[in-house]
């Protein structure tokens, strides 16, 4: 049971967790503890403005003007998830001291601390992610110390001095290395506590590709894409880098999950609104080589490997797959007016199909069919209806 | 009822109840014998006076009336029914009446303007969930509304005359009953004695709740709330409120004048903050000019009875042990919060203003120039004066002009600073004293005037100024000559005087302090003693 004040929590712990830095992990946080802190947060101010102007500073990336924000019992109940989550990697928290009851008991505290209502207000939304923005890249240093008896190892703990004391005469020998944060979060129930604020927070889902995170669920996070400032900033976040693979690594994962979407019953407009997203997204790396002559060397090196990574074929098979279904839907919209730009996604388009077969763009095609086919939106020529405000961008 | 049973009943007995009421006779066949008639589909011809069917075939009168035995249930009903419709629909012609029957009881009456049958009905609901009967009628005669057994409605086949002293009569199906009138209570006076009822602890305070809320303020924490809101960007209106009618008789100690702090919305943190903090109250709008202590509600739905709040006053209803209501003057003027924050004047410091003496002439007659601030619109830029401090700044803007503002400028460099002149308005470049032209080549400082306020042609042949010659009165010292000749075209003698300087690109972006990394402090070996989650509390 923590004992801490409120006023310490937040700057050895959340404010860390929300700009980096050591965060500090101690008992775990009880539910009256926590009440106690919920009293406490209002005259709390020095570390809570500490962590509403780097939330502001973080959310300053994504959005051109951030939203106030302001840390709430909420946003307090989520910190408290996390923290409780990290205790049960906590050295101290293993062997006699930690039954399995015990555990099962922190980790039911921790979910129900992250069990807040899912929201889809703008504010609320982007205050959880600058929140929980660096959640998976928590990490922990480790370090082993061995001498010339014996050795001990210190999991994110300070070594005692006494220990690398006469380092020479005692031939002592220090190793460090970094636990992840798929090692530190481990267990099926401490996966579950994961995904419960994972789904509180989908902006830092979709953000966070390939960095352990859990498996996206575009119907929880669809609704993103139909805020047009977010949906660049995704759009792209999501192609940054110079290397191929950094390329196409995030939009493989987000076709990925395309793909289950579409063996469930997705709503229609979710289905295209993602499907335009990624079209889009096909469109932006056109544009990357829109200065280029011939054929596209990243699609030549991503789609001729002899093992392609997951979604990557239903991501570039996407914009023919679409146009089948629909000729509308095959580019974003506005793309005519870029005559240069057109001539490098028609190419891009030609050199897929070559490398992918027919036969993969026409079984995403009947895929879609089942559901777009037959609803009003096809019928529509207003792009700005769905998520294909993005391509505004 | 059986036969045996009305054999029971001796035609002896006075048919009355014990308050008065004049109850149905038995008839000798044995079944009741009802004083009142139900009315048909289709009826118009009713016995009772004033009733008439309404659209719907329902008999109505102009007024219903609702009998309560208490004033409680006066004020239920109010409740009940200020909940569910608007009480300013019924308050222009609603009365409540004390009154008396023959047998000396007393009872309440509430009359209210029956304009339709919807709003009867739900009248005649609320009064049979608080006790209470409900009438129709026009005058002196009332009878029942209707009710399930009776759609339509009831008429009265045997109407009398009222007793002596009697106001008015009430029928229903087993009852006629007189009424003498003692007197009537205003609305408005039960409105403003009922107390504000605790509203329950889990309803606040909730994102609703903290939109469009008014803080009482002490005037002793008006600064630091003022700040505090400034701060964390609350948008809030302020003024300061004396309620009326306060005496020296009012409660020790009770301050007479307060801030009234009205916020659109309010961050729920803060809200919680300002709730438990002494010397602030929170307060919640219920209309335009209606306000009730957070966490509080008053009895009857304020919202539903705006009519009777002047329009010219604000009403503040206090919860709890206050238990007021202050009436404050109104509307309520208030002024944005932004305009308030604290001021550091140094009011021994140098005054800003600068006179600038020209003849110190020992003559009787003539007055000496001076510059004057003016609240007038400046005529037109012409030119700036860079003081000599600010010189190496010309150097720097140099590079951020775009070209068309180096090439309409000419720059003359002097003792008495940087002088910048164009045919176009230079107002853009943001250092030195801007220059207007009062005449032809006379220039003065933006937002001054020379007084007294002499021709421009008179004040030139004064002093010396012709053709080919600027003549600048500069904010401080006195004013000065230069030939157009010596200026020269900015690019000029930017290429050829001015140095660069090297520019520096500044990185804004948000750089963090790395990933963050998990520190383990000691927790000791009874880290989980006492651990409850929520299940166990």
């Amino acid at each position: 049971m923590a004992t801490a004040s409120c006023a310490e929590f937040l700057e050895t712990f959340v404010l860390p967790l929300v700009v980096g830095g050591d965060m500090h992990v101690g008992a775990p946080i009880d539910a009256p503890t926590l009440e106690a802190f919920e009293q406490q947060l209002p005259h709390a101010s020095v570390p809570l403005v500490a962590i509403d102007e780097a939330r502001e500073k973080v959310l300053s990336q994504l959005v051109v003007k951030p939203p106030p924000c302001l840390l709430d019992v909420d946003d307090l109940k989520l910190a408290a998830a996390v923290h409780n989550l990290l205790f049960l990697a906590h050295p101290d928290a293993h062997g006699w001291k930690m039954s399995e009851s015990r555990r099962a008991k922190v980790v039911a505290c921790a979910q129900s601390f992250a069990a807040r209502s899912h929201t889809v207000s703008r504010r609320r939304l982007l205050a959880r992610h600058a929140l929980l923005h660096n959640i998976f890249d928590i990490g922990r240093r480790d370090i082993k110390v061995s001498w010339w008896t014996g050795s001990a190892t210190f999991e994110g703990q300070p070594v005692p001095p006494r220990l690398t004391r006469w380092s020479d005469v005692r031939r002592v020998h220090r190793d460090e290395s970094r636990v992840a944060f798929g090692e530190l979060f481990q267990g099926v129930d401490v996966a579950s506590v994961i995904a419960a604020l994972s789904r509180r927070s989908p902006l830092t889902l979709l953000l966070s590709s390939g960095r352990g995170a859990p498996h996206l669920h575009w119907e929880d996070a669809v609704f993103l894409l139909r805020d047009a400032e977010i949906a660049r900033a995704l759009a792209y976040r999501s192609i940054e880098g110079t290397g191929v693979d950094q390329q196409v690594k995030t939009p493989a994962r987000y076709a990925a999950s395309f793909d289950q979407m579409l063996e469930r019953a997705p709503v229609a407009a979710d289905v295209r609104t993602v499907l335009a997203f990624l079209i889009y997204l096909n469109c932006l790396l056109a544009l990357k080589e829109s200065h280029q002559m011939g054929e596209s060397p990243l699609l030549a090196t991503i789609l001729g490997a002899s093992q392609r990574a997951r979604g990557v074929a239903t991501f570039f098979a996407a914009p023919g797959a679409a146009g089948l279904v629909d000729d509308r839907l095959a580019a974003p919209p506005g793309l005519l007016a870029d005559a240069v730009l057109t001539r490098r996604y028609d190419v891009h388009r030609r050199q897929v199909s070559s490398l992918l077969g027919a036969s993969v763009i026409e079984g995403l095609a009947e895929r879609l069919r089942r559901h777009l086919a037959g609803n009003d939106m096809l019928e529509s020529s207003e792009p700005q209806e769905d998520g294909s405000s993005s391509s505004e961008s | 009822m059986t036969d045996e049973q009305s054999t029971e009943v001796p035609h002896s007995l006075e048919f009355a109840s014990s308050d008065g009421r004049l109850l149905a006779e038995p008839s000798p066949s044995g079944y009741d014998v009802f004083m009142l008639e139900q009315v048909s589909l289709g009826q118009s011809r009713f016995m009772t006076p004033g009733i008439a069917p309404d659209p719907r075939g329902v008999a109505l009168g102009r007024y219903g009336l609702i009998q309560l035995p208490t004033l409680e249930g006066v004020v239920s009903w109010l409740r009940l029914y200020s909940a569910e419709a608007s009480l300013d629909e019924i308050l222009p012609a609603m009365q409540i009446m004390r009154v008396r029957t023959p047998l000396q009881s007393r009872e309440l009456l509430l009359r209210i303007s029956a304009t339709s049958s919807y709003l009867m009905d739900a009248a005649a609901r609320c009064a049979r969930l608080v006790g209470g009967s409900t009438f129709t009628g026009t005058g002196k005669h009332f009878v029942k509304y209707r009710d399930e057994r009776s759609p339509y409605g009831y008429d009265s086949p045997e109407i009398q005359a009222l007793p002596a002293g009697a106001h008015l009569m009430a029928h229903s199906e087993d009852f006629t009953q007189s009424y003498a009138k003692e007197g009537e209570l205003s609305f408005e006076k039960l409105l403003f004695r009922l107390s504000l009822k605790r509203e329950p602890a889990a309803t606040l305070p909730s994102e609703e709740l903290a939109k469009d809320l008014l803080l009482v303020v002490e005037r002793g924490l008006g600064d630091g709330v003022i700040r505090y809101l400034w701060r964390n960007r609350v948008q809030a209106n302020v003024g300061v409120v004396r309620p009326q009618g306060q005496s020296t008789f009012d409660a020790l100690g009770r301050a007479t004048q307060f801030l009234m702090v009205r916020v659109a919305e309010l961050p729920e943190r803060i809200l919680e903050l300002f709730v438990s903090t002494p010397g602030i109250d929170v307060f919640r709008s219920k209309g335009s000019n209606v306000a009730v202590q957070l966490g509080y509600t008053h009895v009857i739905d304020l919202a539903s009875c705006g009519t009777v709040f002047d329009s010219a006053r604000f009403y503040l209803f206090w919860g709890g042990q206050a238990d007021r209501v202050d009436v404050v003057a109104g509307p309520l003027e208030l002024s944005a919060i932004e305009h308030l924050t604290h001021l550091e004047i140094d009011i021994e410091g140098p005054d800003k203003r600068s006179n600038l003496v020209l003849d110190k002439a020992s003559d009787p007659v003539s007055v000496s120039m001076r510059l004057a601030p003016t609240i007038k619109p400046p005529t037109r830029v012409m030119g700036t004066l860079v003081p000599p401090e600010q010189a190496a700044w010309v150097k720097r803007l140099v590079y951020l002009l775009p070209p068309s503002v180096l090439r309409g400028h000419r720059i003359a460099v002097t003792d008495r600073g940087v002088l910048l002149v164009s045919e176009a308005e230079i107002d853009t470049i943001p250092i030195g004293n801007l220059l207007v032209e009062l005449a032809a080549g006379l220039l003065i400082p933006a937002g001054m005037e020379l007084v007294p306020r002499v021709a421009p042609d008179v004040l030139a042949t004064t002093l010396g100024h012709g053709a080919g010659v600027l003549t600048i009165f500069p904010p401080n010292g006195s004013p000065f000559q230069i030939g157009e000749a010596s200026f020269v075209p900015l690019e000029r003698r930017a290429i050829a005087k001015l140095d660069v300087e090297e520019v520096t690109s500044v990185s804004m972006a948000y750089e963090g302090m790395g990933d963050p990394s998990v520190a383990n402090d000691p927790v000791g070996r009874f880290a989980l003693w006492g651990f409850q989650s929520e299940s166990d509390k």
